[in-house]
Order: C-alpha cells, then structure tokens, then sequence
C-alpha cells in the first residue's frame, strides 16, 4: 500500500503563518524550523518508505545530517518558539532513530503503525501462543520433574545440567523464529515495492504471530537461564 | 559581547577555559596558576576564601573550611552517612531533603558553595580579558561539566549554583564527552573511543562512536561515590590507625595527615617509594615519618581500582560493542596519573590510552570547545550525548514504570496516561524516579509531582497525558494535558534532593549582599601561592630517593644547610598575613636554590644520556 498522497495535510507556519506539508522540516517560506505539531510516522520523518529491511548505515547517515539540522545547539540563540521547535524534533529524531534502528523494535512499531497490535500488551506475555502450546507443555513437564530431583537431593551441578538440556530446543526454536521473521520480512518489502496490499496484509499478519511467540520464547529463555544460573551458583 | 567560558567544576579542583580565534586554552589565575583548588573557608570576618588560600586553611581552620562540596551536590544527608566524619566541617538535613553544610554559624547548600567556586572563576576570567585589554571583559554565560553519571538532582544542584554566581549556565555537558571533544579538536579522528575518567570525587566510562565529526554517546557508566578521595581516606586511616589518632576529635590533625598522604599518593606515580611525613601530630613528640612502597600502596588501592571495572564492562555491552572493538582509550582525572591505573586500563581495552593532554585541565578544554560551538553556531562539530540513567514512575505496588531508557540520546521524551481512582478527582500524584532497579525505594527519587485542575469526572473517565522531557543538559521537565477537555493541567514540583525556584531566588538575592571584595587580601594569597609552588617544588626535590646520592656528589654542605634553612623560613612566614615578608623569603629560597635546579637538570641529562629511567634511578636509590 502506498501512502496516501491525495490529499497532504498542512502545518501552519507559527512565524510567517504560511503552510507546510507534514513532515518538512523546515518552513518553504521563512526557512525557520517548524514546530512539530501534527505530523506523520518515525518512517516519513526520516524520509523513508515503510520497509523492514533498512540499510542501517543510511539511516545512521541520516540520523547524523538531521541531528545537525535540529540539534538545540544551533538555536541557542533562536526564538523561543524555534528553540522549542528544534528541542522537540530532536526528541522525536532520537525516539525514531533508536526504534528503527534495532531491527525487532522497527517490526513491532511497524505493526502497531498499521494496525496489528495486540489487544492488550500483558496478553503477549503471559498467554501462551497457540503455536508453542506443546513445546511449553513439554518444558513446563521438565522443570517439574527438575524440581523433583531438587527435592529428592540432587547435586546442583546435576540440576544445573539438566536445566541446561531443557534449554536447547527451546534456543533453537528461538532461532528458527528469527529466520523465519527475516524471511517474512523481505517478503513483506518485496509486496510493497511491487505495490501487492494483499500480500503485504498476509506477511504483516504472520509477522505478528511470529513476534508474539518470539516475545514469549525470549521470556520463557529468560527464566529457565536464570534458574540455570542460580543452579550453577550453588554448585560453586 | 560578553564572554561565555568553559567550566570544569571538580571535586579537588576547577578550571576555567575559553576558545579564541578557535584555539582553547585554560586561563590561569595572576600568579600563573590554572587550578583552583575546589575548596571554600570563611574567617572569622565574614569573608569567603577560595583556592590555595582556602586550602592553607585547612590546616589552620579546618572547622570552617569544606572541600569535596561536590560529593554532595543534588544527595541528601541518608546519602553521605559513614563518610561524614571524615571531614572537619559539620553536615545535616533532613531526610529526603538537601544537604547542608555548617560553616561558621550558617548553613550553606551544595550549590551555594559551589557558587564561591564558580564566583571566584569567573572573576578569575575576568580579570584575564581586561588583562588582556579587551573591551567586554564580562563573563555572563558558560558551560559546566558534570560528572556523566549524575542524577537529574545533581545536574540541577550543579546549574542553580551557576546562577547563584551569577551564570547563565547555557549548557550542562558530561565531563568524559567533553574530553573527547578536546582531543577530537587536533586528530579528528574517526572511531570508536573510551573515555575512562576518574577524578577526585567520581568515576565515568562513556563510549563514543566518532564519525563525520558527529561524537555520539553510545553509553555511559560510572560511580558518582569513587575517586581519589576514597584513595586518600585510606592511607588517612593507614596513618591514623597507626598512630592511634580518633579522626573526629582531631579534624585539623587529620587534615595534615591527608595533606602528607596526598604527596605520598603524588610521589608514588613517579617513584617506586617515599616516605609520608607529618611535622607534628598530636601526642607525639617527633615527627611522623613512614615508608611506602609503590606495591603496597598498589595493594591497598587494588580493590578501589577494581572497582571501576564493573562499569566499563557494563558500558560495553550496553554499547554492544567488545573490548577489541574499541579503537582508542582516553584517560581523564587526576587519579589517572596513578601507573596501576593505566596498566588497568591498558589490560581492560587491549591498547595504551592517550596521555597526551593533560588529564587535569582536557575537561575544562572541551567545555569551551561547547561553548564555543553554542556560540558561533558552526555545524562541523556536533555532541550527542545519552541520559545515563533510566527514568521512570511509581505504579501501584510501589513498581516503577520506565518511561526513558538509560543510554538513550538527548534530547528525549517520553508520555504516560493517567487517570483518576475516584468520582470528580481533580489532582493526581506523581513520583517521579531514576535507576534501574525494579522496586521504588530502590531508585532515586527525583521529585513528586501533582497534577491538579483535572475537570470533575467519572473515576477513570479523564486521560491526561503526561509528558517528560529531557533536555540536551539532562535535566527533566514535565507537562500535562488532560485529553478529553485539551486543558493543560498545572504541575508543582517538589524536587527531592534540590531546591525550589523560589529558594534559588532568595539565595540569590543573599549572596549579593554579600559581594565585597577586599583587594589586600587578594594580593596576600596571590604572594601565597606564589611562595606555595616554590616550596612544593624544593620539597618535592628534596625528598627524591636518589637526593642523598645526588647531593654527595654536587653540593657543598653550606649550600644545602642555605637551602634548608630558606625553606624553613618561608614555611615560617606563610602564616604571617604580610606579603611582603613572604615576597622577601620566597625570592631568598628561590637564590638560594638556583644552582640545585641547575644540579637537577644536568643530572636528568645525563641520567637519561646514561640511558636509564626515572625508575631505574628511583629504584636505585632504594
């Protein structure tokens, strides 16, 4: 789907009181920085299509040539309302910079800028995923049955051990995940160079399931590798 | 126009630096000296002294006399509990609020007596350009450096005492950045650097992506509790523990304990050993004298140095970057001066650092390179800097919510709703924190905030967004606006650990009170410490290892009883409050010590013509 360009909404001017576009930066006609109002996405500001396979190198050059255009630095001695200007887009310049540059964080504000976000945010994680029910069913078996070792005086070493075994296919799963999510991805690009929507819809879809099982398997590694680590503590 | 300089407010020493014609440089006081020790006295008649003459009267008054001020900026009294006794001067406070210093009768803030610091700097700038012949002289505005890992509190505490002086303070920067900025100026230099900053107070790592002259922060880490301080209380104790001296009732004898071992601490990164003197301590007749070798006092400092390892590792990874990947290493602070710190570092990122500028004045340096850049608006040099730590607020349960990550760029800004528990509410609390921990008493507590005028509703109905920013200082601001009306809610702050506007306000309108200025007294401590350089400068050769070896062989004996007797004398007439006697002794020790420089000179010459090192002739004299 393309942006749509029909009708561009325009920001009044708080100097010269003329227009300008969303996401200019600065006014046409006075040249002064205009304040940041309504405007578009992390993506436009940045002057960037919505793909998910971003060159980081040109958006870090990006990011530098705008950090040097609206930097509170130079407007030092400006106008209070362009020193305002320049503080918030700065402010926004690194919100957006340090969303799209980490690859995992550009996905999920893409999701929630297209309108696939999870109904509520505790939901992601403390459901389980359709699509994982049996691999946490299996691993929730294994912890209870770690725990009764413990209980019957297993050696730490022991249970760190096997806490260890009982994290790999969960690990690997987690690896599949993010080759799965790249794959998507490049697909998802490859629908909005070739300005297929349906496509696009689908690939958002699954990359939403996808980032919700994710989420749940980085958690879910969290807490087995912490127990491991307490194991592994008391064995030394 | 009116100058805007660059301020290195530390916790031993301050500088002043300003950039002309796009040169930076330190701007010395009138007797030449750039340091300004960071210490305040005030005398019986009501008069602040400042620096050298301040420091002279620890010995004579340390009761009224405060050094290392900055430990306390923006920090309450639960904060310096344990360490308090350590020095002369008296703190109190109440819990959750301010500390406060007792000098002589009042009680001072942190940032009231940082503001004589930062007064007698910009008097000290001052009289440089009218020196100078400049028709502005003024000094109106300047760039303070703090310590990376400050609290908003601290970073507040630092720029209200710029007011109070009289400052506009246009720009609160990091000091590790700021010494990047100074070496960026002559290698621009792309790449990825590690500043490793330890001084008299604190300690910073910050890691720095260099690229395009753009130097953006990666990370930052540190602990605004460990500097050379924690150094000098150790072999404090080292001395008092073997002299069996109760700090607390003798502060005038521990502080010229803490004088001997700061020398000691001074010698040792030169020579493998020295001894720490002390003329007279209480309850003994003869002088206090004790050997020190370099490994034991690398043995008692192990565990301080250790600790700043901690940070660094966390920096790095916070920047997702390895040791290896780190392209050059910066030293910054006095206490970088110490061998067993370099070789830490060294070992820590797998290359030498860069001692190329002097690490006491590369802070003050890059401020002025920032101001200089706010100034004249050139674009070629631009600083990005991180908040350092997170900021959050209080949720039910007392968790905290974060809103602004550590580490992330500034400016930036954050929003959280918030609504109200009961029918027609019309303010809501908020408390604001900063750190990284889960639970709210863990973190620091920047200031409650409460949200009023919210329109009469149903509970749960109003949705007031609440917005903090941080500034490009790192310092926070709130805003409120309820969304269903579009009414901008008011916020009254109470700052934890600073101060109001309107005490900053009356505090401002005191200190100009008490604005004089006497210019006798100004010259006398000029004199002073004119006189102080000479005798450190003859003690310090006096007690080199290979002195006895050297004066056998170049010096007659009445030549060095001369030598003794001048010093002597001049120590004698330091307390005299006549500058010319201290003129006449200081240009006596001087003559008479001017063929042992010519001594010392030849025989580094040929020392090092010989081909042997400063250690291997400390060494040998062993």
């Amino acid at each position: 789907m393309q942006p749509d360009t029909s009708a561009i909404p325009i920001d009044p001017c708080k100097h010269c009181g003329s227009g300008a576009p969303v996401d200019v930066h600065f006014c046409p006609r006075c040249d002064r920085i205009l304040t940041l109002g309504r405007h578009g996405d992390y993506f436009t500001f940045f002057g960037l299509r919505r793909r998910l396979r971003l060159d980081v190198k040109d958006l870090e050059q990006r990011f530098r040539a705008l950090s040097r255009l609206f930097h509170p630095d130079y407007f030092h001695n400006a106008t209070p309302t362009e020193r305002l200007a320049s503080l918030e887009r700065s402010s926004y310049l690194n919100d957006a910079f340090r969303t799209l540059r980490d690859p995992m964080a550009r996905l999920e504000y893409l999701l929630k800028l297209e309108g696939f976000t999870p109904k509520e945010s505790h939901d992601s994680t403390t459901k389980v995923p359709q699509g994982l029910l049996e691999e946490v069913f299996g691993l929730n078996e294994e912890l209870e049955a770690i725990q009764d070792m413990r209980a019957e005086g297993a050696s730490a070493s022991e249970i760190a051990l096997r806490l260890s075994a009982a994290r790999r296919p969960v690990e690997a799963n987690l690896d599949r995940h993010e080759e799965q999510l790249h794959a998507l991805m490049s697909e998802h690009d490859a629908c909005l160079e070739g300005g297929d929507a349906e496509g696009r819809q689908s690939a958002l879809s699954r990359l939403r399931t996808l980032l919700l099982e994710r989420t749940y398997l980085m958690n879910l590694l969290a807490t087995v590798r912490r127990e491991t680590g307490a194991a592994e503590a008391a064995a030394s | 126009m009116s100058k805007v300089v660059g301020i290195d407010l530390g916790t031993t020493n301050s500088l002043v630096a300003f950039v002309k014609d796009g040169a930076p440089f330190v701007i010395a006081d009138e007797s030449g000296d750039t340091l300004l020790p960071s210490i305040v006295s005030v005398d019986g008649h009501d008069i602040a002294h400042v620096g050298r003459e301040a420091q002279r009267r620890l010995l004579t008054d340390a009761s009224r006399t405060v050094y290392s001020v900055k430990r306390f900026m923006g920090r309450g009294i639960e904060d310096v509990k344990g360490e308090e006794h350590w020095f002369p001067f008296r703190v109190s406070g109440e819990a959750g609020g301010v500390v406060r210093v007792h000098l002589d009768g009042r009680e001072l803030t942190p940032p009231e007596i940082s503001a004589f610091i930062l007064r007698e700097l910009k008097r000290r700038a001052e009289a440089f350009f009218a020196r100078e012949g400049d028709i502005d002289p003024e000094v109106a505005a300047a760039v303070i450096t703090v310590p990376a890992y400050f609290n908003d509190a601290q970073r507040t505490a630092t720029r209200d005492a710029g007011r109070l002086a009289g400052l506009e303070v246009l720009r609160i920067i990091n000091e590790p950045t700021a010494a990047c900025l100074a070496y960026g100026l002559d290698r621009r230099r792309e790449g990825v650097i590690a500043v490793y900053d330890f001084g008299g107070g604190t300690f910073d790592i910050s890691i720095l992506r260099v690229q395009e002259g753009v130097f953006q922060v990666l990370s930052t880490n540190g602990d605004t509790h460990l500097g050379g301080d924690d150094i000098d209380r150790l072999l404090v104790q080292l001395v008092t523990d073997d002299v069996g001296l109760d700090p607390a009732a003798r502060p005038d004898a521990v502080q010229a304990v803490r004088k001997a071992v700061i020398q000691a601490k001074w010698d040792l990164s030169e020579f493998e050993e020295t001894h720490i003197e002390v003329a007279d301590l209480p309850g003994r007749s003869e002088p206090y004298r004790r050997r020190l070798t370099r490994a034991e006092f690398e043995s008692l400092i192990a565990p301080i140095v250790a600790r700043t390892m901690e940070p660094c590792r966390r920096a790095l990874e916070d920047a997702g970057l390895k040791a290896s990947q780190v392209d050059e290493a910066v030293l910054v602070g006095g206490s970088t001066r110490i061998p067993m710190v370099r070789r830490e570092v060294e070992r820590t990122f797998g290359r030498a650092p860069h001692t190329d500028l002097n690490p006491d004045e590369v802070v003050a340096i890059g401020a002025a390179v920032q101001a200089d850049i706010l100034v004249s608006g050139r674009r070629e040099m631009l600083l990005l800097d991180v908040t350092p730590l997170s900021l959050g607020i209080e949720t039910m349960g007392g968790v905290v919510s974060k809103i602004i990550l550590r580490n992330s760029t500034i400016p930036a800004s954050g929003s959280e709703m918030f609504t109200t528990f009961v029918d027609s509410q019309t303010a809501v609390d908020i408390h604001i924190l900063q750190g990284e921990r889960e639970m709210a008493p863990d973190n620091r507590s920047l200031g409650r905030f409460k949200l009023r005028g919210i329109p009469p509703m149903p509970a749960g109905l109003p949705r007031i967004q609440v917005r903090f920013q941080i500034d490009a200082n790192g310092i926070l601001s709130v805003s409120a606006h309820e969304l269903r009306t579009g009414i901008a809610q008011t916020i009254e702050v109470k700052p934890s650990y600073g101060l109001t506007d309107e005490e900053v306000e009356r505090m401002l309108i005191e200190s100009f009170e008490h604005a004089q200025e006497d210019v006798d007294a100004r010259l006398l401590i000029e004199v002073r410490n004119e006189a102080e350089t000479i005798i450190a400068a003859t003690e310090k050769t006096l007690r080199r290892p290979d002195f006895v070896e050297i004066a056998a062989s170049r010096l007659t004996r009445p030549e060095l009883a001369l030598i003794q007797a001048a010093l002597a004398d001049l120590k004698q007439s330091m307390g005299v409050p006549d500058r010319n006697v201290i003129q006449v002794k200081a240009a006596a020790l001087n003559q008479a010590t001017e063929h042992l420089a010519e001594v010392m000179m030849n025989w580094s010459v040929q020392a090092a013509l010989a081909g042997r090192t400063a250690d291997d002739v400390a060494a040998k004299g062993r």
